[in-house]
Parts: structure tokens; C-alpha cells; sequence
């Protein structure tokens, strides 16, 4: 019960009540005040037949029928009724006493006018009552006449004179209803986008950040829910979090226990190395080097395959000057190149910087030269260009090798690749290998902006 | 010859490195765990830390001396591979090797660390010419006589030293000696170089000591 009184529901119901009921009350407010207000001057004698009998019984209680009494009578109602006129006409005819009368009245009244005047009267407005005064030697007539409006029930005579002020009072009502609902739904609404606005902002890990519940309704309501999967969805990024840190460490120990007896191997193998040995016992022993060498680099691509297939390689793009980095991680090559005399040939201009990861750009550049280095040394070539045209940016390597389609005595490339196909692509990039018996171009694409879009 | 002080719980690999970096003329203390390390730290040019050890693993260790000892060159030595271990590491060590290595390997980054460090009065005869690394003194011995180098192309030479046989790129010359970020275009660093050669080279026109790699950037080679 108490959240529903908390409730939306609740307070726009609470409005609509209030409505229905103001209008009740305004109407009895409205019809007290015309009651109360008009009625206390017309008391008892709202009446026409009251106010006909009252006149009869007040003329024949007069003790003289003199111009005095007439006009003491006169002057008492018109106390009580202020819109009334009144006259008196004595038995010759003649009108003595006048007060407010209908103006146009003769002075010198005959039969015919009496007739005339009972006739237009009857049942007319004003409402006139004739009553005879004195005996009946000398009969007179004492006429009094109101405005019929003064029998009007009060409340069409409020209606008449305040009814522009009801309906302006029901319109202002139905615009205040109007308001306060607007208000109402306004101040919903507003709250609606608050939150909406509140769900889509994230922290730094891309999580969203739970908002401040003010209210108990059913706003406040969605507010906790949001609240409570927001907390969840922590939850099960940590647990995630947990997983992969846990994944991750077994491959680092896994590659760890298999690096540790591969040294030893290489330190057994470099202690023979010191002794002197036949022709036979050295190029062994340069087989042995080079597997060494051989399983190093697998073990290492393995662990980086298994950990890209899983989304759990470390990834931190930034913006890098790209020639810079070719030429530096070119650089840290050459003197194997050169060892192996391979012709050089750089050629990188300076090109925008390229939004990704140093670490993976490094491995996929490794990963290409070392497979020149294996796969193409026949060639004794390698190019490292940049390429600048309306498409796309691209850093450009080539070599004049036997082309990859070519069965290496060695296939240990296809992880390598692999890796850098997985690697570019998960740094939205593209490439594109054009292989042949002269030798292979590989082309690592940055495509420009609006132009693939 | 340099102080190398060697930790390595592994005993076929620590009696190796330890027999193999003796030869080359270095004095080895090869501990197999972190304790009781400090005492070695005043005497030592260099350290070799694995990560993988019983007790403290090597990166609080190295974390540690770095902190107290940050003139002291570090040089992780380890079988765990990953990009984490090599970020983790290099957050304070100043070089990373991967097992299984080559021993040729590790003794020219001890080199490299050693002379970055400069751990030692060295002196590099290099072609024509006899360097006094600490003293800043350059001999050309033909001619028995001093060459003159002003301070900017001394500060040159001495990058390239210190990176022997390493290309440098023009970004990294530049950045290194001036200390400011290179601009595309730039000309300083281009006619430092010829100046420097001037002096240094017996055939400035061809030079043999400082080489162009074409495209790449230059390279002192010994």
C-alpha cells in the first residue's frame, strides 16, 4: 500500500480525483454563494400571491385613506422593494400619489383607462397589483407594480448577472487541469531522459555507472533495476577478468616450461660447440641450433595464436607515426639482411599516423621479415615502401623469392601469417599478398576515410 | 671487463651463462635467488634477473633495485615470453631477452647496457681513431693528435657510441641529442652530421665511420 501510494499511478490518479472533485465543489460554491447572496433581500416574500395578499391586507388595514397614509404606505415599501413603482388613484379619477410609477400613466383616470390599464397589466410585467382603498362611497385605487424579475429564482438571477464569471472559472479550471497534467508529464519525461542519459554514460573499462535513485516510483524503480545490472554486469566482468587473467597465465607458464628446457638444450649444444669436433659433429650441431631456433619462434606463435583465436591478446592502439615505426623496426633487421646480403631498399615517406597497437604492428612487421628471411633469401632482396594514393595509405614489402605458394623446405609460415592476417584485421586494416615465381608483395593497407564508408 | 651480478635458479643454465660471460672477460656473481642480494649491489656494473624464481620473483626484485639503484643497468632474462612480461618488465628494466637466447646475444646487450650505463672508462678504437668515452676525448692515431669536437657534435658522436653498431633513425638522433621532437624537413641534424664527419672522417666525402643507411638513417658500426 505505501508504494503505491509512492507510485506514478498514485499521484496522477490523486489529479484526476482532484479534478472531479473541484468541479463538484466549485459548482456548490458557486450556487452557496448565489443562495447566500441573493436570497437574504427576498426573504419570505419571493411570492408574487405573497406580495399580491400583503398589498390587498396592507391598503385595507389603512385607518384614513388620506394623501399621508398613501404616501407613509409608499415610503415603507419602497424599503423592501427599491425597484417597485407605486400610485394611487382617488375615486374621481384623479392620480394623488405617485411614487416611481411607469412614466406615460394619465393624471385624470376615466373607466376606459382603469379597463385599459387592468387589461395591458394582467399577467404583464411589470407585476401589478390593484387594490381598492376606503369604503365604498369613496372607493380609490392603490396600484403597486415591480419588475417580474424580482420573483426570478436566485440562481438564474446570479446566473444572468455572474454567468460570464462560471464559465470563466471552468475554463480557468480545465487550463489548470491542463497545466498540472503537463507538469506532471513533463516532469516524467524529463526524468526519463535524465536517466537515459545517465545509462549511456561508461566509465573508463566501458562499463556503464549506476545512477542516483531519488524516488521510490516506478521510475525509482527502473533507476534500482539499472542500478542492480550494472552492479551484475561488474560482476561478471570481473569473473571475466579472472578467466582470462588465469588463461593467460597458464600460457605463460606453459611457454615458460617449454622455454626453460630448450635453453638448457642450447647450453648443452653451445658447451659442445667448445670442443672440437668433426665436420659431421658440427653441422649436427648447426641442425640442432637452427630447431632450437625453429621451436622458439612456434612455441611463440602458438601462444599468440591461441591467445588472438581467444580475443585475450594484450591490444592498446595509439596513434603512431607508421614511417617512423617501419623504419625503426626495419632498423632493428637490417643487419640480418645484411648479413645474408640482401639488397636494401627503403624508400618511406612520411604518411598520416595509423591508429594501432605498436606492439601488434611490430609482430606483424616481424613476422613478414622473418619470412623473407627464411622463405625468400634467393631472392637477396627486400623493399619496404610506403604507398600513398586516393584509397588508402599502405606500407608496401617486397621481396624477389620463390613466391609463397612455393613449399618451403620449412612451413612453419602459415601460423606466422595467420597471426598477421588476424592481427591486421583486428586492427581494422586490410592487406593483400601478390605472390609469384619472381617473388611477393604484401601491401598493408590503412583505408582513407570516406572513401570505403 | 665489468661486474655482472647474475640471478638464475635454473643450474644447467646459470653454470652456462655464468662459464660463457666469464670467458668473455667479465666477473660473474651468479646468486640462485634473490637472498642475500644487496651486498653485491655496490660492486656490480650490471644485472642479469630472471623472472621465474623461488621466493621474490625477479620483477619485485628488479622493481625494488631499480627504485634504490637507478643508475644500476637491468637486464631481464626470462622464458616467460609474453607481451604482459615484456611490458611488465621493460616498465623498469632497460632490456629484455627472451630465452632460449644466443650467448653472442646476451653478451652484446650486456655490451650495449654497459656502455649506455657507462660502467666503464672505455676506450673504443675505432678505425682511425681512439675515443676516451668518460673524458670526451677524441685521438687520431695516425697522427697522434687531439681532434677537436664542439660540445653539440661531441653529444652526437657520443649517441652514436653508445649505440654502436645500431641504426639510428634521423627521429631518434635528433630526439636523443636535442632532446626535441623532430620536424619532417629539418636540416640541423644533416649538417651536424657533415660537420662531424669533416673532422672525424679520413674521406669525409665517403664516409666510413658514420654510414648513411639509405633510407633508414645512419649507423656507427665497430
Amino acid at each position: 500500500m505505501n508504494r503505491f501510494m509512492k507510485s506514478l499511478l498514485a499521484k496522477y490518479m490523486v489529479i484526476i480525483f482532484m479534478a472531479i472533485i473541484v468541479v463538484q465543489i466549485a459548482y456548490f460554491i458557486v450556487g452557496s454563494i448565489a443562495i447566500l447572496g441573493f436570497d437574504l433581500g427576498h426573504k419570505e416574500d419571493v411570492d408574487a400571491n405573497n406580495v399580491e395578499e400583503k398589498w390587498h391586507k396592507a391598503v385595507q388595514n389603512l385607518n384614513m385613506v388620506t394623501q399621508e397614509e398613501i404616501t407613509n404606505l409608499f415610503n415603507e415599501w419602497k424599503v423592501h422593494y427599491p425597484e417597485a413603482g407605486m400610485f394611487w388613484v382617488d375615486g374621481d379619477g384623479r392620480m394623488q400619489v405617485e411614487l416611481d410609477a411607469t412614466e406615460g400613466l394619465p393624471k385624470q383616470w376615466s373607466i376606459i383607462d382603469i379597463v385599459k390599464f387592468n387589461k395591458e397589466r394582467y399577467d404583464g410585467d411589470p407585476f401589478t397589483v390593484m387594490a381598492f382603498a376606503g369604503d365604498k362611497e369613496n372607493e380609490s385605487l392603490v396600484v403597486f407594480e415591480v419588475p417580474r424579475t424580482i420573483f426570478d429564482p436566485p440562481l438564474i438571477t446570479a446566473s444572468q448577472k455572474y454567468g460570464y464569471l462560471i464559465l470563466v472559472g471552468v475554463l480557468g479550471f480545465i487550463i489548470l487541469f491542463i497545466v498540472v497534467s503537463f507538469v506532471f508529464f513533463r516532469r516524467i519525461q524529463k526524468r526519463l531522459l535524465r536517466l537515459q542519459d545517465a545509462m549511456g554514460i561508461r566509465d573508463e573499462n566501458g562499463l556503464p555507472i549506476e545512477v542516483v535513485t531519488k524516488k521510490e516510483d516506478e521510475i525509482g524503480q527502473l533507476e534500482k533495476s539499472f542500478n542492480h545490472m550494472v552492479t551484475e554486469i561488474r560482476a561478471s566482468r570481473m569473473r571475466e577478468q579472472k578467466e582470462e587473467q588465469v588463461r593467460r597465465e597458464l600460457i605463460a607458464n606453459l611457454s615458460h616450461d617449454l622455454r626453460t628446457p630448450l635453453t638448457k638444450v642450447r647450453a648443452q649444444a653451445y658447451t659442445i660447440k667448445q670442443q672440437h669436433l668433426s665436420e659431421e659433429g658440427e653441422t649436427a650441431l648447426r641442425a640442432i641450433e637452427i630447431s632450437i631456433d625453429n621451436i622458439d619462434r612456434l612455441i611463440d606463435n602458438l601462444m599468440s595464436y591461441t591467445l588472438l583465436m581467444a580475443s585475450k591478446y594484450q591490444f592498446v592502439p595509439k596513434e603512431i607515426d607508421i614511417s617512423r615505426f617501419v623504419r625503426e623496426s626495419l632498423a632493428t633487421w637490417y643487419p640480418a639482411f645484411e648479413k645474408d646480403n640482401f639488397e636494401i631498399q627503403v624508400s618511406l615517406e612520411s604518411l598520416n599516423n595509423w591508429h594501432v597497437d605498436p606492439i601488434w604492428m611490430g609482430r606483424i612487421l616481424d613476422n613478414l621479415f622473418q619470412n623473407i628471411l627464411r622463405h625468400a633469401k634467393d631472392g637477396k632482396y627486400i623493399g619496404v615502401q610506403s604507398e600513398n594514393i586516393d584509397q588508402f595509405e599502405a606500407i608496401v614489402i617486397l621481396d624477389h623469392g620463390k613466391g609463397l605458394d612455393k613449399e618451403s623446405e620449412e612451413k612453419g609460415a602459415g601460423i606466422g601469417l595467420a597471426i598477421v592476417d588476424m592481427m591486421v584485421k583486428g586492427m581494422s586494416l586490410e592487406w593483400e599478398i601478390e605472390t609469384s615465381e619472381q617473388g611477393t608483395t604484401i601491401r598493408i593497407k590503412r583505408p582513407k576515410k570516406g572513401v570505403n564508408d | 671487463m665489468a661486474h655482472v651480478l647474475y640471478i638464475e635458479d635454473e643450474r644447467e643454465i646459470g653454470e652456462w651463462v655464468e662459464k660463457d660471460l666469464t670467458a668473455r672477460g667479465h666477473q660473474v656473481t651468479w646468486l640462485t635467488s634473490g637472498e642475500g642480494l644487496d651486498s653485491y649491489i655496490s660492486q656490480s656494473d650490471i644485472m642479469i634477473l630472471d623472472v621465474m624464481l623461488p621466493g621474490l620473483d625477479g620483477f619485485s626484485i628488479g622493481r625494488r633495485i631499480k627504485k634504490d639503484h637507478a643508475t644500476l643497468p637491468i637486464l631481464m632474462l626470462s622464458a616467460r615470453t609474453s607481451v604482459e612480461d615484456k611490458v611488465e618488465g621493460l616498465d623498469f628494466a632497460d632490456d629484455y631477452l627472451t630465452k632460449p637466447f644466443h650467448p653472442d646475444e646476451l653478451a652484446a646487450r650486456v655490451e650495449v647496457l654497459l656502455r649506455r650505463f657507462q660502467k666503464q672508462n672505455e676506450i673504443i678504437e675505432l678505425q682511425h681513431l681512439i675515443i676516451h668515452t668518460k673524458d670526451g676525448l677524441v685521438v687520431n692515431r695516425e697522427t697522434e693528435k687531439e681532434i677537436q669536437l664542439t660540445g653539440k657534435q661531441f653529444h652526437l658522436f657520443q649517441f652514436f657510441l653508445k649505440h654502436l653498431n645500431q641504426i639510428l633513425t634521423k627521429e631518434q638522433l635528433y630526439e636523443g641529442v636535442w632532446g626535441e621532437r623532430y620536424l619532417e624537413g629539418d636540416k640541423t641534424l644533416m649538417v651536424h652530421i657533415r660537420y662531424l664527419r669533416e673532422k672525424i672522417e679520413k674521406n669525409p666525402a665517403s664516409p666510413t665511420i658514420i654510414e648513411t643507411i639509405r633510407g633508414i638513417g645512419y649507423r656507427v658500426k665497430l
